[in-house]
């Protein structure tokens, strides 16, 4: 308020003030103005007056009439002179004294001895009396004289002449009396002008004082301005800290608030989950998976705003490890295929031969940032093709950069669109936002999460011709460190001791498989085919006094009557202490951080997605139990063809058979396979039943099982249609489900095909094939 | 006609030089017309110029005391007779002057080419019915 006030009067003085100001200004400059041209004209009348006197010279005239007195005079004495008998008669000085005054009298006529004199009233007579005289004389004295210079004539002329003296005496005084009056005329003048001066002066020192005044005001009022403008800025500054400091607050707030939010939150859906067996009715499920999908939905954003909230705050730090590229290419693949798949878009994942093995990354982040891009590309693609292509390329300062370009077919998007795409809550297009959900942080997170790698997110699209989204980032390669060149190598000198582990595993193959990579590292597999089982089978062998409880607990999330995560809850509420504290390790088909949290949340130690590849299982044991869990595994053997075939996934996925055949002989394997297949029809009856009865959790249940089991063993399609019920099942319609079963249906013989093309033939005895194990 | 006397190097008559009409008129002449205080209309003044009379007479010195048939005198420094075209002047509208025409010889300055030269002290420096020049 106080700095809107000030502001405000800021904004109303110059209004009237300013004007009043500026018409101040104007009359005292054109004061100003008016006081100069004055002096100006003062001085110019002094110096028109000055040139007057000069040109008339009328104190000149002065000295001449003056003078003319003086000659007349010594006329008069040479004329006495020459009519005195007694003297000789000195007619040439007589002629040259007469001719002199002539002269003189000759300037008496001029105009300037006329101005000055003139008004005399006795001038013209005089003049006429003098020039009578002189016409008189001129006879006798002229140029040529008519009569003889005799002392007669001289003496008959002296009475006339004498007669002059007193009129010309007159004209002198009246010369020196007019002149005098004339130099006080001009003094009076030069003194009223003199005043008018000083008066101006004044006026023009009054006039510089205003403007001095004013000047000195306009700069106290600039510098008040500048004072307070000064003071708004000091508390604009204080404003911004204060701004800022409060927005870093509540992103500290928030990031605890989020992060606090979700531990109960996990305990909620974990709750559901047990709900989910207790029995209920249809109506109950469908409002349950409701509330579930809700749930996962809430958690979702939860992590948005944690993770937007940890990069403002600045509290997000990155934990870079050796990454092996193309496995993590793998593994975003295998998550994101089933999206893929149920848009029915063709999905491409490659990566340059360039580009290193193993880099230093954080790989979840990675991962997180190529999860959200491809999403988004399946999200607004309807038709064609999503491809992610990893590259090595040199950045601008000539370090080796990692560019993962993910494009698509979508719907592209206009400049605006592109400009505005990275800021908080934007989606492409609004009108689509209401189609696609999400919390539209997604691509601000992964752009921050790309800048704090030390790389971006570039974007170029069209609007209808899709969108190339690029993400670079430092590629910092890791010194590949010898591998090992056998699976039981002995280089650490530990030995692994046996370890006791039980699997909680409903499907059967799943259980064959877990049982065969076990054995394959030393490991004594025990089962159990659900939660409850499995709480029951802990609470039994650890409470034994001669001890030998299990050394870990491989929980499957998906299991009848009891979860995985509900298992685990009960598990850590047993009293025995040594039961409720055994390492529980999740085993899952979906890779979701959220079903990670979940997972960490109810208790457990570790988390492992299938397919579980005997590396993987060896990283979680060493993790767990040091060097005596497991020796390190040489890296799974690069897949034989390249990573996705151009067009639909591939029957088969031989990395993932490849992984197998480390942990198992060929047989055993194909014995698996061939065993899944040879069920495959009764999975198929048990889908269709759940399809026909509208049993949606049924259905899913029985896709994600058989879902786990075929990527375990590398039955690449049927994993992805499993998955693609998995995830329809709730919202698809029946139709269409029921062509992802008879899809299931169709790749059964396919899949047989493509394994014993493999080498992967039907074991001759086959019904005496792989043993089931039975709870211990 | 005129007498000039005082530190001359070449006197023609004892210590000073006379100069009469015919010795004036062999000298190289000049002439102006100029306005004057004596005389109503512009008038032309011609004759020789005052510093090549000085000249004649091998004149040198700081000042000059011009007299005149009246005893007037007034005093004119040497520099002037360098520094304008001062003339002593033997003929008025081409004619010669009587003394009653303020003649025979009249110091006149060009007062109409220098208007500076038009106030009271080179008015009264221009001495008419010219007798004599002394050179102090």
């Amino acid at each position: 308020m106080a700095v809107a006030g000030d502001r405000g009067s800021l904004a109303a003085a110059p209004g009237s003030a300013g004007r009043w100001r500026w018409r101040w200004l104007g009359s005292v400059g054109l004061a100003l103005l008016l006081a100069l041209v004055g002096a100006i004209w003062v001085q110019s009348r002094q110096a028109t007056l000055l040139n007057e006197t000069v040109r008339e010279g009328s104190d000149y005239v002065v000295l001449m009439v003056f003078q003319n007195e003086a000659e007349y005079l010594r006329l008069r004495e040479e004329w006495q002179r020459a009519i005195d008998p007694s003297q000789p008669l000195d007619a040439a000085a007589l002629q040259l004294r007469y001719d002199i005054w002539v002269s003189r009298v000759g300037l008496l006529h001029n105009q300037e001895t006329q101005k000055a004199v003139a008004d005399h009233a006795d001038f013209r007579p005089t003049m006429r009396q003098v020039d009578a005289f002189v016409a008189e004389a001129d006879q006798i004295l002229g140029a040529q004289p008519s009569q003889p210079l005799t002392r007669q004539a001289l003496a008959a002329l002296m009475p006339a002449l004498s007669a002059l003296g007193g009129p010309l005496h007159g004209l002198s005084l009246r010369a020196s009396h007019n002149v005098g009056e004339q130099i006080a005329q001009r003094n009076e003048a030069v003194r009223r002008h003199n005043q008018v001066g000083l008066a101006l002066t004044a006026f023009l020192l009054a006039l510089t004082l205003a403007f001095a005044l004013i000047a000195l005001r306009q700069v106290r009022q600039l510098e008040q301005r500048r004072a307070t403008l000064e003071e708004l800025a000091a508390s604009l500054r204080l404003a911004r800290r204060d701004a800022e400091a409060a927005s870093s607050a509540k992103s500290v707030f928030l990031a605890n608030m989020s992060h606090e939010i979700r531990t109960p939150f996990h305990g909620l859906m974990g709750m559901l989950s047990l709900l989910r067996e207790t029995g209920l009715t249809p109506r109950q499920i469908d409002y349950l998976r409701t509330a579930t999908e809700s749930a996962d939905h809430l958690l979702a954003i939860l992590n948005d705003i944690l993770d937007m909230s940890q990069l403002e705050s600045g509290r997000m730090t990155l934990a870079p490890a050796p990454v092996d590229l193309r496995v993590m290419l793998r593994e975003v693949e295998a998550l994101m295929r089933p999206q893929a798949t149920a848009k029915a878009l063709a999905l491409h994942i490659d990566a340059d031969p360039s580009v290193p093995e193993r880099v230093m990354a954080d790989a979840t982040r990675v991962k997180q940032v190529l999860f959200n891009l491809l999403s988004n590309a399946i999200k607004f693609s309807d038709r064609g093709a999503v491809v992610l292509d990893l590259r090595q390329r040199e950045a601008a300062d000539g370090r080796p950069e990692l560019h993962f370009v993910v494009s698509d077919s979508g719907i592209g998007m206009d400049e605006a669109t592109v400009a505005s795409l990275f800021k908080r809550f934007t989606q492409g297009d609004s009108s689509h936002s209401r189609r696609h959900g999400g919390t539209g942080l997604g691509l601000e997170i992964s752009r921050n999460l790309a800048r704090l790698m030390g790389g971006d997110i570039g974007v170029s699209s069209r609007a209808g011709e899709g969108s190339i989204f690029t993400f670079r980032m430092p590629s910092q390669p890791v010194v590949a460190a010898p591998a090992p060149s056998a699976l039981a190598g002995t280089e650490t000198g530990i030995t692994p001791r046996p370890l006791q582990v039980l699997v909680a595993e409903d499907h059967p193959v799943n259980r064959q498989y877990m049982a065969a990579l076990l054995e394959s590292l030393g490991h004594e597999a025990h089962f159990t085919a659900n939660g409850q089982e499995a709480v029951e089978a802990i609470r039994a062998r650890c409470s034994r006094p001669q001890g030998g409880c299990f050394d870990l607990v491989l929980m499957d999330l998906h299991m009848p009557v009891l979860d995985g995560v509900g298992a685990t809850r009960a598990i850590r509420a047993l009293p025995d202490p040594a039961a409720a504290t055994v390492p529980i390790v999740a085993l899952t088909a979906d890779a979701f951080p959220e079903t990670r949290d979940r997972c960490l949340v109810a208790g457990m130690n570790d988390f492992l997605t299938k397919p579980v590849s005997p590396q993987k299982l060896a990283a979680s044991l060493r993790r767990l139990f040091g060097a005596a869990g497991a020796h390190e595994l040489p890296a799974a053997p690069p897949p034989p063809a390249p990573l996705v075939p151009a067009g639909s996934p591939p029957l088969l996925d031989r990395a993932a058979i490849a992984a197998a055949l480390q942990a198992m002989p060929r047989e055993r394997l194909a014995a698996m396979i061939h065993g899944f297949l040879d069920q495959g029809p009764q999975t198929v009856a048990r889908l269709r039943a759940a399809v026909r009865g509208a049993e949606a959790l049924e259905l899913r249940v029985n896709a994600h099982a058989a879902r786990g089991a075929a990527l375990n063993l590398g039955l690449a399609a049927l994993a992805a249609t499993a998955e693609a019920l998995h995830e329809g099942a709730s919202h698809l319609p029946a139709l269409e489900i029921a062509r992802h079963v008879e899809r299931f249906e169709a790749l059964l013989p396919l899949t047989r095909e493509a394994a014993v093309a493999a080498g992967l033939h039907l074991p001759t005895q086959r019904r005496n094939g792989a043993p089931e194990s039975a709870v211990t | 006609m005129l007498t000039i006397s005082g530190r001359l190097r070449s006197p023609n008559d004892g210590t000073v030089a006379n100069f009469d009409m015919p010795m004036l008129e062999r000298l190289p002449q000049s002439h102006f017309t100029t306005q004057t205080p004596w005389y109503a209309q512009p008038r032309k003044f011609s004759g020789p110029l005052l510093r090549d009379v000085l000249a004649a007479a091998g004149a040198h010195g700081t000042m000059l005391r011009a007299v005149a048939l009246n005893d007037y005198w007034v005093e004119i420094p040497f520099e002037d007779s360098a520094r304008h075209d001062v003339l002593v002047a033997r003929l008025l509208d081409d004619k010669p002057m009587a003394v009653r025409d303020k003649g025979p010889l009249f110091v006149i300055y060009p007062f109409d080419a220098r208007p500076e030269l038009r106030s009271p002290v080179y008015y009264s420096r221009s001495a008419w019915q010219l007798r004599a020049i002394e050179v102090r």
